[in-house]
């Protein structure tokens, strides 16, 4: 069976969010499968290896309501030096806000560049919540979304997918709160200095 | 901690922010309006560790150039971005600079425009000017378009602008820009 490559465009690769919705997508996917993180340094060897594999998933953030600049930096480097055969590009891409949709635009920017370098796009799962969902009860949600996207790109029936918390704004923002408190806490940071209103000053380096 | 005068502050600064040099020094710099030609700076990728938010609110981890930056970005109450465009998005060296600028938000999210969005530490709403350059398609500015419209949200854009130019008129459509400040 033919494998599939999947590379993480997350800056935190090694510890990132990307880098486990990369292992459920191994998990899931009928076809086997390989992994690297997109690096400063690598972008020559991916866009190497990319010609050896007939399916590759990006998988990233949302970054700035954009592609996360390490990943279109790869992007350009892929565009300077493209694979002799081209695979068929999936993404998941996860975001920290509750609305799969604030997704929308990286996905946009991705499909341009698909099309104007000549890959097919395949399959898209866009994931809302992302940041936390795999810490909450509603972990079955983001699971069962990267199963279906695993089974569409192996099978080469691809689709798009998008899937969040089923909460309300209102709840979300609740939970989220828990989330970020407890998240500062466990660096000795209470609730109120991470709401502290002020910024640095300019000359205060 | 949390000052009212300082959220009260009266903000007025202008920032011109550009991802290549512009021939503006002598009418932009000083005084109210700073320029910052991101290009002459050292700034490295944003790495994610949300230090900004958790360990240092308010502070990047990351102490470069950047750090003198985002506080200009929030205090300023008027904004030109100048940006090749790359993809319907900023290109890498814009891009770099709005991600570092996240220690500018708090992690605390809020229901903003019928979305969640992060709630702002003080950042003065403002208004931008996206100048943009570069080889592009009409897909590419209508992405474009609706990526500084999403940006709104996120950074506190009380109204914007995207002036879609020819390489060579990006110094042109900033100077008008200026001209129309210095003349208030
Ligand atoms: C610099 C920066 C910018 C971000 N911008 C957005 C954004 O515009 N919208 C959003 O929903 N989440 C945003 N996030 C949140 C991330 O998308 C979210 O935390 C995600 O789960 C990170 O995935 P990763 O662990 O794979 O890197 C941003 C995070 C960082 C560090």
């Amino acid at each position: 069976m033919e494998k599939i490559l999947i590379l993480n465009g997350s800056p935190r690769a090694p510890k990132s969010n990307s880098k486990l919705y990369a292992g459920l997508f191994s998990d899931y996917c009928p076809r086997p499968t390989d992994y690297a993180a997109i690096t400063r340094n690598n972008h020559l060897e991916l866009c190497a290896q990319m010609e050896k594999y007939t399916d590759v998933l990006l998988v990233f953030p949302l970054y700035a309501d954009a592609l996360p600049v390490g990943l279109l930096n790869f992007l350009k480097s892929l565009e300077k030096h493209p694979p002799r055969k081209k695979p068929v590009i999936s993404v998941l891409i996860n975001c920290g806000f509750l609305e799969a949709h604030q997704n929308d635009i990286a996905i946009r920017m991705l499909r341009l560049f698909c099309r104007n370098n000549g890959y097919e796009t395949g399959s898209v799962l866009k994931l809302g919540s992302g940041e936390a969902i795999l810490q909450t009860p509603f972990r079955y949600v983001a699971k069962r979304s990267i199963r279906k996207l695993a089974k569409a790109v192996a099978s080469g029936r691809h689709q798009d997918f998008s899937a969040t918390m089923p909460l309300t704004r209102k709840l979300f923002l609740w939970a989220s709160t828990v989330y970020w408190t407890n998240y500062g806490k466990k660096f000795g940071i209470t609730k109120q200095e991470m709401q502290r209103m002020d910024i640095e000053s300019p000359d205060n380096r | 901690m949390v000052s009212e005068n300082f959220i009260k502050k009266e903000f007025t600064m202008k920032l011109i922010m550009t991802d290549r040099p512009l021939p503006l020094t002598s009418a932009a710099s000083g005084g109210e309006i700073r320029y910052v030609d991101l290009s002459s700076l050292k700034i490295a990728n944003c790495v994610g560790c949300f230090g900004c938010w958790t360990k240092t609110p308010g502070r990047c981890v990351i102490r470069d150039d950047a750090t003198r930056v985002y506080p200009l970005i929030a205090e300023s109450d008027e904004v030109v971005y100048v940006s090749r465009l790359r993809y319907g998005g900023y290109d890498s060296v814009m891009k770099t600079m709005l991600e570092r600028a996240i220690p500018v938000q708090q992690a605390f999210i809020r229901i903003h425009n019928g979305e969640t969005h992060h709630v702002q530490r003080a950042v003065a709403p403002k208004k931008a000017t996206i100048v943009v350059y570069g080889d592009y398609s009409d897909e590419e500015k209508d992405i474009f378009r609706q990526l500084v419209g999403r940006n709104a949200h996120n950074m506190n854009f009380t109204g914007y602008d995207i002036l879609f130019t020819a390489s060579d008129n990006a110094d042109g459509a900033v100077e008008k820009i200026v001209s129309q400040w210095k003349k208030y």
